[in-house]
């Protein structure tokens, strides 16, 4: 097992969600690695950007703050 | 400040206080300024949500509320984060608690509190050596928090020997006898460094106190602050403001009297002047509060809902309360609403600042994860067997995690953990890759064998245009453990596009031994027309067919003015 300090983590309830929400914020070419296929790790200021992004459009994702 | 607590008394009434601070704060969600306190906004705000608010016009401000503020404070109820001041889960927890537990929590975070000292309070004296954030001057006699903690003790204890009604004044002239020296040393009083209470003034005089005879002046003014605030409202007294008395108040575990109505436009009132405080700070917790005295309003939103559930909490859970708390069945909209909403925000899940634990090849965190370290810190399950929760400190991960296992803080540089191979090689070994290296490689290589990867020219040129070629050659180099070597360098900053084509193929040039002879040459008119490109000072290249132009015009100036030859000088 490995510790990742100070990621950002987003997991969706399936593969074409996350699909769908990485097209949607453009943040594909910026995820580090996709460790399942519902899950992305991305610095953590990408994944304030996503959320912030997601919010703006009226979606509301379950933040574990 | 209230001098009566109206039909509700006691700690009931000062836990309606604690919770109108604590829903503005969720409804504001204020900045937390320099001083580390909210704006004149949420003080104005929060003053409006008590049972009886301050006046604020006679110069005090809002005592009610920084009461309350500290309190919450002091109880760990309300906490900055990033720059805001927000409820916390400690705030949950408390409430959760029965009404002797909480009261006994709240009067425990009062007697130890040091951010608050009631002689600030005190309407009729002016502390001018109190600094700025309630700091004491080391040349005043402002008691510093271990003297007003220690004397609100002695009041409590003197508090005991109270049975029926007693005056203020009664209270006083007990206090002065036992704790004269508790607050203010008076020790020394004949010295004459202690004339004054240095620091300490009637409001709008010009001079200090005389301490002579003005003990219940001004130790007897905390006192009186004391009876009416804390002492008040934490349940210890029933205080009657108006004649001044007192009386040792023993508070039963209150009957709710409310009742909760939710509305098709899912406004959620709480009607009634007593309702069930711990049951409203639940509803506050996943609604918007709109603070208010008599009528309490809590707005469903899509945002605060989602919220709730990011702290822990379950949609169908929610909506069952709220069921159970409503005197008449849920409206079909909000219910269906809700039960969309949750539907929503279960779809998605992120940690803006997370721990992740990754599970290699075929680990069974289950197995390997020590039990300690998933309890204490919330770990969650995700897909593909690995773990998440919010960050930890990093000293309390360090203590709870395995030992000999790799730990990356992607708040810091990480190490570079890749080193260039042969020609277009890269090694990068296994147990050392993080994240980001391992994006790198992702993104530019593909894999050749357990710790071996290649350049890849394909993955190169599809990554380049997302990220931009610079960005992707310092991803590389900021891993690489050496400088980038040429032959990978040219291979990456080729495919990238951040190097152009070359061109390679036979060409004329115009050179030139004497610098004068260059500029001369430039200045005559069909130069323009008969150079592509200037190379140096001294070199050019002519355009397709200017070659023979050239020749001609340099034969007119004589012979041996031009040659064919890059050696050699035709002239001396």
């Amino acid at each position: 097992m490995k510790f990742h300090l100070h990621v950002g983590v987003i997991e969706t309830s399936d593969e074409a969600t996350l699909e769908e929400l990485l097209a949607v914020t453009r943040l594909g070419p910026r995820v580090l690695a996709r460790v399942a296929p519902n899950v992305a790790i991305l610095e953590r200021e990408d994944a304030q950007s996503a959320l912030e992004e997601l919010e703006k459009r009226g979606l509301h994702p379950k933040v574990s703050k | 400040m209230s001098r009566t607590t109206g039909q509700l008394q006691g700690y009931r009434a000062g836990e309606l206080d604690l919770l109108g601070v604590l829903e503005t704060a969720i409804a504001q969600n204020p900045r937390l300024l320099k001083g580390g306190l909210p704006n004149l906004a949420f003080f104005k705000a929060a003053n409006e949500a008590l049972l009886e608010p301050d006046t604020a016009d006679d110069g005090r401000g809002f005592p009610q509320v920084e009461f309350w503020l500290a309190l919450a404070r002091g109880a760990g109820l309300l906490a900055a984060r990033e720059g805001r001041l927000e409820p916390t889960a400690a705030a949950d927890r408390f409430f959760a608690q029965p009404f002797a537990q909480r009261r006994a929590a709240l009067r425990e975070a009062w007697l130890t509190c040091a951010e608050l000292n009631e002689l600030t309070f005190a309407p009729d004296l002016e502390l001018p050596g109190l600094k700025k954030l309630r700091t004491v001057d080391v040349v005043s006699d402002v008691p510093p928090p271990q003297r007003v903690q220690d004397m609100r003790r002695g009041v409590v204890r003197l508090l005991r020997e109270i049975s029926a009604e007693t005056a203020l004044s009664s209270l006083l002239t007990l206090a002065e006898a036992r704790l004269r020296d508790v607050l203010i040393d008076h020790s020394d009083d004949a010295s004459w460094r202690h004339v004054f209470y240095r620091g300490i003034r009637e409001r709008g005089a010009a001079e200090d106190l005389e301490r002579a005879g003005r003990w219940r002046q001004v130790e007897g003014a905390f006192i009186r602050v004391l009876c009416e605030l804390p002492l008040s409202r934490l349940g210890y007294v029933a205080w009657d403001g108006s004649r001044a008395t007192l009386e040792a108040l023993d508070e039963p575990v209150p009957e709710s009297a409310a009742e909760v109505v939710v509305q098709p436009n899912f406004e959620v009132v709480v009607l009634g002047e007593a309702p069930d405080t711990a049951q409203v700070w639940r509803l506050a917790r996943f609604t918007e509060p709109v603070p208010g005295r008599r009528v309490r309003k809590y707005q469903l939103e899509k945002k605060r809902f989602a919220e709730a559930l990011g702290r822990g909490q379950n949609a169908q859970e929610l909506v069952a309360l709220l069921a159970s708390m409503s005197r008449t069945p849920l409206p079909q909209n909000v219910k269906f609403s809700l039960d969309d909403w949750g539907q929503l925000t279960e779809r998605i899940r992120i940690w803006p600042d997370a721990l992740f634990v990754e599970a290699e090849g075929v680990e069974n965190l289950s197995d390997t994860l020590p039990a300690a370290l998933v309890e204490k810190l919330g770990l969650v399950p995700l897909g593909g067997g690995h773990r998440a929760c919010p960050a930890p400190d990093i000293a309390a991960l360090r203590a709870l995690m395995p030992a000999r296992r790799a730990l990356f803080d992607y708040s810091r540089a990480l190490p570079r953990v890749m080193r260039p191979a042969r020609g277009l090689e890269i090694e990068a070994p296994r147990e050392t890759l993080h994240f980001r290296a391992r994006q790198v490689l992702a993104l530019l290589t593909r894999q050749e064998g357990a710790d071996r990867y290649l350049l890849d020219p394909e993955r190169v040129a599809k990554a380049a245009p997302g990220l931009g070629a610079r960005e992707l050659r310092g991803r590389l180099e900021s891993a690489l453990t050496e400088e980038l070597w040429p032959q990978l360098a040219l291979a990456l900053r080729s495919w990238s596009g951040e190097f152009g084509s070359v061109f390679v193929g036979q060409a004329e040039l115009l050179l030139c031994d004497d610098l004068d002879q260059a500029r001369a040459l430039a200045l005559q008119p069909e130069f323009s027309a008969w150079v592509e490109r200037q190379l140096s000072t001294s070199a050019f290249l002519l355009r397709p067919g200017a070659g023979e132009r050239v020749r001609a015009f340099l034969k007119l100036l004589g012979p041996g003015t031009v040659r064919s030859s890059l050696t050699g000088r035709a002239k001396p």
